[in-house]
């Protein structure tokens, strides 16, 4: 993982890093994918699925209903008439 | 029964071990028992940050069904248990908020992540503590705290409520120094609920006095050890053999591609569910909000996470980025399945596959400083097979080392097999003698 | 020039995809809001099962192969209005993929994939200080249809949208503005390298944004440059498109599989799904199925839906021409009576029977058709029919040259239609005086 892909990544999770975290992220990060090689001498398979139990078919009926008054919710937020307040967009 | 504990002693107690971030307001002396729960699971009453800088602040307006469901059984929530940052360590000292101290040796680790709750089930009387365990926060820290732990089935307690680590991997479940207490309050939690469609799909969990006959030891497992452990297993073996129990000693050559897949799914799914602390809605909110958005999200983000956080973050990114996710990603849900085909091979002839918890006994802070994030990842090898398998797995105390430590062992059942777990620990409290530790305030 | 389109409907549902919170128009900003469209630590998604329903129904009407299992990923993006930073959206196995759809009933587009996925809340801007969000957007269904580059100009890409909006709309029940709840992200090259223009809203702004890349992309080819591979948007009020981004600064989604919601079995479920076909589809589908004109189609679909099933019943039995005789002429003609006194369509059938197996002639077929419809009794309708059928013959024994007219240009039929009309006052219907005298020419061709 060379710096500009350290870079690439950190801009892509929104991490800002200062020149000695990215050092030290970069050297981390390839100690740990050099163990991860390992990952490529493990033997693969087709029928995984996305947990480690079969879910299937979870469905909810189209009812719809308000359970926790809004007010409360927005309560610790940071907001303006009922909007929560965000950073400029451009 | 009434609690026999006041806020005094409460707070002294905390001062000295810090297994609680957060505490209830006054005792309920008329709660049938009393409870604590790892701060990763939300909870109406008390702030809940989940170990992390950027959640200070954040009240749930409702409790995770785990903790609702402990209420309603008529426990009383004592205190929301320090951790690792969203869980990311092995010894909680990646915490943003506050390190719990072991209570055998206030100089070492509890373990991690859920280590305020093994240390407040070692601590207190008649207690029970709630856990996660993602790649093995309950084993580990029960392990370091001489108390018993147990990791129920993926899907058998409702994750609702709580904090997101690796949701294919997030587990709830049980620390404390009784035996009976894992089959007791895991009846309490589990069951379908419907507000997290992965408990719903759960067959009902078995009662029946279910004793364990024979144990699968992987000669994987048995690698790697400390002295202390290695010595202390053995012993235990042997009181199993005693017991009537047979012991063979197995293959089971997936386990050492269960570490690598294990981070690589855990953290690709963390970094996405971190990507909400952005400074907006909730947790630490105030920022300069003139800045354009992609620089107020990036700044507030380098702030507040912690270190291991962001080492995850930047890991699980990679892995799962156009380019490297089949490498990486994909190839990990794979040796998910290889790792879960290994153990149905072992348990369809075994009731448990069984190797010591951790490999060694609970580190000096001071060395834990020392390790790099590798080796520490490198520490949870013999309690991520199981937890990428979402197959249920419990520590028990089997032995103590040389400098005075608890050391566990770590029983791993098929899936929704937690009776035979449950049966196991009640029938290993009778053999063996536990040593609570000495609480001074 | 090539063009295609990806485009977000608002499925119908009452409530969200992964919560409870109404669908309705809110009272107020973040009003319709709960933990989970809010992405509040600890909360869960629990996906809509009508959401399913509906991604299916589309997929069917799209012509694509239905998933046997689906499910869901997500995908990572920073923005104010994205409550958990991550979308949840289907990558592997959508619900369908590789569709076929019929553009006027000729030009076939191609459909990549189609699949269902939460929309973001709403941001607005204030000044350039800070934003404002509201959230009760925010879970919204949406099924994303994207088609291949098979559009070949703007006005194309219009018609199409046109089409498909009123299709949908008949499948699923989309109510209110169907054209203006669209939303469009449009892909567009003139040349080799294409460009992206996000999110443009309803189909009129559509045809601007493509017109103005093609006017654009032209002037750049012609002057030697080179199109550059980017995200642009569309700026309604100049109707100019405006560069976002570059391509080596997308956005890495770094897709992942969603684990909190598991896979879905549909094969049996959308096996059990039958949707109803759009006014526009039966009437392309007959045109084709039976090779009539499209016109002809269109007659009996827009007169009922019934008529057009008995039409195709017809056509079965007896082969398209007898239905095209009796079905689009004298049943066609007395439907509207039938349908006010209330009679049912199938009563037709014996006497359509009975002249195809040679029992009856094509004039008492006609009048047992009508007997059938109408209710008359034989007799009072063999002398009218009879003055009517005898005005007729006689009317164009006298002009042979309408009946060869005719051959060449039906319109040659109103002469003798008018002639009819005048000598009998009123007493036949138009409908039925038409259907008469073109049975009758028809015969003598």
């Amino acid at each position: 993982m060379d710096r500009e892909t350290v870079e690439r990544v950190a801009r892509a999770a929104h991490i800002k890093l200062t020149e000695a975290e990215l050092e030290a992220y970069s050297r981390d990060l390839n100690e740990i994918l050099s163990y991860f090689e390992l990952l490529d001498e493990a033997p693969g398979c087709d029928d995984y699925g996305v947990n480690p139990i079969d879910v299937c078919d979870v469905l909810r009926d189209d009812e719809p209903r308000m359970e926790i008054d809004p007010d409360l919710l927005l309560k610790d937020m940071n907001t303006y008439e009922g909007y929560v307040r965000g950073p400029r967009l451009s | 029964m009434s609690i026999d504990m006041t806020m005094e002693r409460m707070r002294a107690i905390n001062d000295r071990y810090l297994m609680f971030h957060a505490m209830a307001e006054s005792v309920d002396t008329d709660a049938g028992f009393t409870f604590s729960a790892k701060d990763n699971l939300t909870s109406k009453d008390m702030e809940t940050c989940a170990g992390s800088k950027i959640l200070i602040g954040y009240k749930p307006v409702f409790d995770a069904t785990s903790i609702a469901r402990m209420r309603e059984e008529g426990g009383f929530l004592m205190g929301k248990t320090n951790m690792d940052e969203f869980g990311f360590g092995t010894f909680s000292t990646n915490s943003g908020l506050e390190v719990p101290r072991n209570p055998h040796d206030v100089e070492r680790a509890c373990g991690g992540s859920s280590g305020g709750s093994a240390c407040a089930a070692a601590v207190f009387e008649d207690h029970v503590s709630l856990g996660v365990s993602t790649g093995g926060s309950i084993c580990c820290p029960a392990s370091f705290c001489g108390v018993y732990g147990m990791a129920p089935t993926y899907g058998r307690v409702s994750r609702y409520g709580l904090i997101d680590y690796g949701n294919s991997l997030d587990k709830i479940g049980i620390l404390s120094a009784k035996a009976g207490d894992l089959r007791r309050y895991i009846n309490v939690m589990a069951g379908k609920d419907p507000k997290d469609p992965t408990s719903c799909v759960q067959p009902e969990l078995k009662n029946e006095e279910r004793s364990m006959k024979s144990v699968a030891v992987p000669k994987e497992g048995i690698e790697g050890l400390s002295k202390d452990v290695e010595s202390a297993f053995n012993n235990a073996l042997e009181d199993l053999k005693r017991m009537g129990i047979d012991v063979e000693y197995v293959d089971m050559p997936s386990l050492r591609f269960a570490m690598p897949a294990y981070y690589v799914l855990a953290t690709s799914e963390a970094s996405t569910n971190l990507a909400r602390y952005v400074g907006m809605r909730y947790g630490q909110q105030e920022g300069d909000l003139s800045l354009k958005f992609d620089d107020y999200f990036s700044s507030f983000r380098s702030e507040y996470f912690g270190d291991e956080a962001k080492r995850r973050i930047l890991l699980g990114t990679y892995t799962r980025m156009a380019g490297f996710r089949d490498r990486y990603y994909a190839k990990a849900l794979q040796v998910r399945k290889v790792v879960i085909d290994d153990y149905k091979r072992i348990l369809a002839d075994h009731d448990a596959v069984l190797a010591p918890t951790m490999p060694f006994t609970a580190p000096r802070f001071d060395d834990i400083s020392k390790m790099s994030a590798l080796d520490s990842y490198k520490a949870d090898y013999l309690t991520i097979p199981a937890n990428i398998a979402g197959t249920p797995h419990m520590s028990v105390p089997c032995g103590y080392g040389s400098d005075g430590m608890p050391i566990g062992m770590q029983f791993v059942a098929d899936h929704w097999d937690e009776n035979v777990l449950f049966t196991m620990a009640e029938d290993w409290e009778k053999e063996f003698d536990l040593r609570r530790p000495e609480v001074t305030i | 020039m090539k063009i295609g389109l990806e485009i977000h409907v608002q499925l119908p549902t009452k409530s969200k995809m992964f919560c409870s919170c109404p669908t309705t128009d809110a009272p107020a900003p973040n009003t319709h809001v709960c933990p989970t469209c809010l992405g509040m630590p600890g909360s869960r998604p629990v996906l809509n099962r009508k959401v399913l329903e509906y991604g299916i129904m589309l997929a069917k009407m799209l012509g694509c192969k239905v998933a046997d299992t689906t499910w869901f990923s997500r995908k990572t993006y920073f923005y104010p209005d994205m409550s958990k930073s991550v979308q949840i959206t289907q990558y592997d196995n959508p619900v369908g993929e590789g569709g076929v759809y019929y553009l006027g009933g000729k030009k076939p587009i191609r459909i990549t994939r189609i699949h269902i996925e939460e929309d973001p809340g709403k941001t607005k801007r204030v000044g350039d200080q800070s934003s404002l969000v509201d959230y009760n957007r925010s879970g919204i269904p949406l099924a994303e249809i994207v088609t291949e580059p098979d559009l070949s100009t703007p006005a194309e890409a219009r018609e199409f949208l046109g089409q498909l909006i009123s299709d949908i709309r008949h499948v699923i029940d989309l109510p209110g503005d169907g054209e203006r709840s669209i939303r469009c992200d449009c892909n567009i090259s003139v040349g080799k390298e294409r460009c992206e223009v996000k999110n443009v809203t309803g189909l009129k702004n559509v045809e601007r944004a493509l017109t103005y890349e093609l006017v654009r992309q032209t002037k750049v080819l012609k002057a030697g440059g080179k199109v550059e591979r980017e995200t642009r948007r569309f700026d309604e009020e100049r109707g100019v498109t405006i560069s976002v981004r570059k391509k080596e600064f997308e956005a890495d989604y770094g897709y992942i599989d969603e684990p909190d919601l598991g896979m879905y079995n549909i094969k049996e479920l959308a096996e059990s799904i039958k949707i109803k076909e759009s006014p526009l589809q039966m009437t392309l589908r007959l045109a084709r199925d039976y090779e009539i004109d499209q016109k002809m189609a269109k007659q009996l679909v827009t007169t009922s839906v019934s008529l057009a099933e008995v039409f195709e019943t017809v056509a079965k039995q007896y082969g398209t021409p007898n239905a095209v005789k009796w079905v689009a002429g004298p049943v066609s003609a007395n439907w509207k009576h039938m349908e006010a006194r209330g009679g049912t369509p199938e009563d037709v059938l014996p006497a359509i029977a009975r002249f195809a197996s040679g029992e009856i002639t094509d004039t008492e077929c006609a009048m047992e058709i009508k007997c059938a419809m109408t209710g008359e009794s034989m007799e009072s309708l063999g002398n009218a029919t009879g003055d009517l059928e005898n005005i007729i013959s006689g009317y164009l024994d006298e002009n042979p040259g309408i009946v060869s007219d005719y051959a060449k240009n039906d319109k040659a039929a109103n002469k003798a239609i008018g002639y009819v009309m005048k000598q009998t006052g009123g007493k036949y219907s138009s409908a039925e005086v038409v259907e008469a005298v073109k049975r009758i020419i028809e015969s003598r061709l």
